[in-house]
């Protein structure tokens, strides 16, 4: 907790940023105390957390420097982010008078390097901006999230995103070569770009996935990859929901026998009429891929999958044009946002997402038995189910989608009535039958109470890294490892 | 007092991608991938029934709701939603190939007329105004001429009196308007306060979702009957692509200026 007033810090930073730079109108504080964790307070305009001192936006690296060395002097609780579009409370501020460092104004795309691959830009570079330039020089990141028309490089990197084409591409730890980062003591740290080395750990992975609680990433460098939609393919069946176990091992076929579609995704039913009511019958789960790169092997890979899911007579192809169309109306921006703000003020009615991941033995096991307990145990539930959208050699991800209606509770009673209880039956599953509570949204402060059994004896590890580079506790407090009550 | 609901399933015009605008000569817009919701002003209409109902309670008035709709079998999941919401009756008109009736308020009305005489006695038809995807907006007046019942268009709310008539608050020009309505009447929603549709829990599309839907063969309704009075000849996007200036400059403050002197001061000033 900060060892000066809220007035001496709101001064303080007007000293080293100006006043323009430090922003302390009360309602931008409130929308700053928390993410979309919160989002049913947040639709509500309900604040229940601390609200914080000051948010600031910050232009270069000396001023991140220059913030986070006088909050580390005065103990002052920073939170840093870009986007703002973070779900697992990794935005909120949990101590009283935290600083919001937001890099969002570090928006300048540094260097495109074609011939070496590798585009390095500020951490406050909006995903989609990026890659709608890259795209049209023939390139791509190959980094595609949900949030892409939101999310900017700093916080994508901070959070270990991972984007739709992850099975092709990797998530974003595959994507990233050297960054710069700044840490609590103000000290700047460059991670220089090159294809690899093996000079002891790699180091980039203690800024990746840090979640803004070890330091703030100002800069990164990332892959950049051939553009060449014109060869994509598409391939999609649908199979009866009752068929879910085959259709993880559908997907598993396609990674053991090595190809590598961009995308690879298993719909159950429920989730599958959220996106295909169109022309998908109730009671049908779906299962797509998309073929992606050079002109002479995404028919291959096309093939190759056809040729396995042939042997599949639970199967049925569908017309890949309506997987292609679908695709084209996938990400979440401003505008679903404001709408969907509307929707839940009027029905209360509210969708979440909890995304883990599991080896292939477990995935169908922790998928089936969060959703059964979920609807045994959860009142008021008006959707439940989910999606495998990233799979690997070895296990795939499962993407929980749930709605419920909001009954007889107030705005602020929401999170412990139904998302916190769904979020501990799923992380209570998950630890069970041995998989990772956390896929690609991080831990915020949401999971964070779960963070010794998901690390087990590697705990360790983490607890002493965050001890050597944040020793005064000042890096966004309550995310990765639970406050002390 | 029985009410009838009309709604219409449609593709959510969002998801269209682009190049599927581009209609050139045919009659026709893919649509048939983007996923099906509740068109609007249908929506609307549905949940102030379920809001009227609400409001009876304690009342010594009984509201009997029923819903129908004119599509695909996929519109019965919709139907079988009203049901676990508290809707008694549902029922559809096949209409397999919906493209057929896009543009055809004559036939949609003589469809819910026919069905209306069928199952008798309804006191209220309640519609949206129009379609998202038709965009005809003639259906409640078409209904209202065929039984020569009264009809009230933008209304936004409904209030129980007793088992003949209704209040019923509709939006006019620079206002709202607030009448006693005695039933048999028509009533249509345009930009309804409560323009969602509330969503039943899993239990309850268990419990009372499972009922059959009833279906009806358009024929039978007397829509294969209908002489078309209007015609469809061309369909012509509208352009809304808008000339843009990007404004170069070295800092925001530089970039408000130039803004302000050359495209703001002069308009300004005419003020």
């Amino acid at each position: 907790m900060a060892i000066i007033s809220r007035e001496q810090i709101v001064e303080g930073l007007e000293e080293i940023l100006g006043k323009e730079q430090v922003i302390t109108d009360e309602q931008v504080l409130k929308e700053s105390s928390l993410d979309r964790y919160r989002k049913y307070e947040q639709v509500c305009e309900v604040y229940t957390q601390p609200i914080p001192a000051a948010v600031v936006y910050v232009k270069s690296t000396q001023e991140v420097a220059d913030v986070l060395s006088f909050a580390n002097e005065n103990e002052i609780n920073v939170v840093p982010r870009t986007g703002h579009s973070a779900i697992e409370g990794g935005l909120e501020t949990a101590l009283k008078d935290s600083i919001v460092i937001d890099g969002s104004t570090m928006n300048k795309v540094i260097k495109v390097d074609e011939y070496n691959m590798q585009v390095t830009c500020q951490c406050g570079v909006p995903l989609q901006e990026l890659d709608d330039m890259l795209r049209e020089r023939g390139y791509t990141t190959g980094h595609s999230p949900q949030s892409k028309p939101l999310a900017q490089i700093g916080g994508l990197v901070a959070t270990r995103s991972i984007g739709q084409f992850s099975t092709l591409y990797g998530g974003i730890e595959d994507m990233i070569v050297g960054m710069e980062a700044v840490f609590p003591n103000g000290k700047v740290c460059r991670i220089k770009n090159v294809p690899r080395r093996a000079a002891g750990p790699d180091i980039r992975h203690i800024i990746c996935g840090n979640e803004g609680a070890i330091c703030f990433i100002t800069e990164v460098t990332l892959k950049l990859f051939k553009w060449q939609p014109q060869n994509n393919r598409y391939i999609g069946y649908k199979l009866d929901d009752e068929y879910m176990k085959l259709g993880f091992d559908c997907l598993r076929e396609v990674m053991v026998e090595g190809y590598k579609p961009s995308f690879a995704r298993l719909y159950d039913a429920a989730d599958a009429q959220q996106h295909f009511s169109a022309w998908l019958e109730e009671g049908k789960a779906i299962l797509i891929w998309m073929a992606e790169g050079p002109a002479n092997i995404t028919p291959a890979i096309e093939e190759g999958i056809k040729g396995l899911m042939s042997k599949h007579p639970e199967l049925e192809e569908v017309d890949p044009a309506l997987i292609e169309k679908w695709y084209g109306g996938l990400n979440w921006g401003p505008e679903q946002i404001a709408e969907e703000k509307e929707e839940i003020l009027a029905t209360r009615n509210i969708g979440i997402t909890t995304e883990v991941s599991g080896s292939w033995d477990n995935i169908y096991e922790i998928y089936k038995t969060a959703c059964d307990r979920i609807l045994e145990e959860v009142p008021d539930m008006t959707l439940m189910g989910g999606h495998s959208s990233h799979s690997y050699i070895n296990g795939t991800n499962m993407y929980f989608v749930y709605y419920y209606n909001v009954v007889d509770c107030a705005p602020e009673e929401e999170i412990n009535k139904y998302h916190d209880r769904i979020n501990q039956i799923i992380c209570e599953q998950v630890i069970k039958y041995g998989g990772s509570i956390v896929h690609h949204h991080g831990l915020g402060k949401a999971r964070a109470k779960y963070v010794t059994q998901e690390y087990g004896s590697s705990y360790y590890m983490l607890k002493t890294l965050k001890q050597a580079f944040d020793p005064n506790g000042i890096m966004n407090m309550g995310t990765l490892i639970p406050l002390r009550k | 007092m029985k009410i009838l609901g009309c709604f219409k399933v449609v593709p959510d015009l969002d998801l269209i991608v682009e190049e599927d605008w581009n209609i050139e000569n045919h009659l026709h817009i893919d649509t048939g991938y983007a996923k099906l919701i509740w068109n609007c002003f249908d929506e609307g209409a549905l949940e102030m029934m379920l809001r009227l109902s609400d409001l009876s309670e304690g009342l010594n008035v009984v509201y009997k709701l029923s819903a129908l709709t004119i599509g695909r079998q996929k519109t019965e999941s919709f139907l079988k939603t009203l049901y676990a919401l508290g809707f008694s009756e549902g029922a559809r008109i096949c209409v397999e190939e919906e493209e057929e009736i896009l543009f055809s308020p004559e036939m949609i009305s003589e469809g819910i007329a026919n069905y209306v005489k069928k199952i008798e006695g309804q006191d209220v038809i309640l519609t949206g105004i129009q379609s998202s995807d038709g965009n005809n907006k003639m259906t409640p007046y078409l209904l209202a001429e065929k039984f020569g019942w009264p009809c009230i268009t933008q209304v936004i709310g409904l209030e129980p009196i007793d088992e003949e008539q209704l209040k019923v608050t509709s939006q006019v020009s620079g206002g709202c308007i607030v009448r006693k309505v005695k039933t048999p009447c028509v009533l249509a929603t345009g930009n309804a306060p409560c323009s969602y549709l509330r969503i039943p829990t899993l239990k309850a599309k268990m419990k009372l979702g499972k009922r059959p839907v009833t279906r009806l063969m358009p024929e039978d309704m007397g829509m294969s009957e209908t002489a078309e009075s209007v015609r469809v000849t061309a369909l012509n996007p509208i352009n809304r692509k808008r000339n843009t200036v990007v404004i170069e400059a070295d800092s925001p403050q530089e970039k408000a200026r130039c803004l302000y002197e050359k495209y703001l001061k002069e308009r300004l000033s005419e003020l």
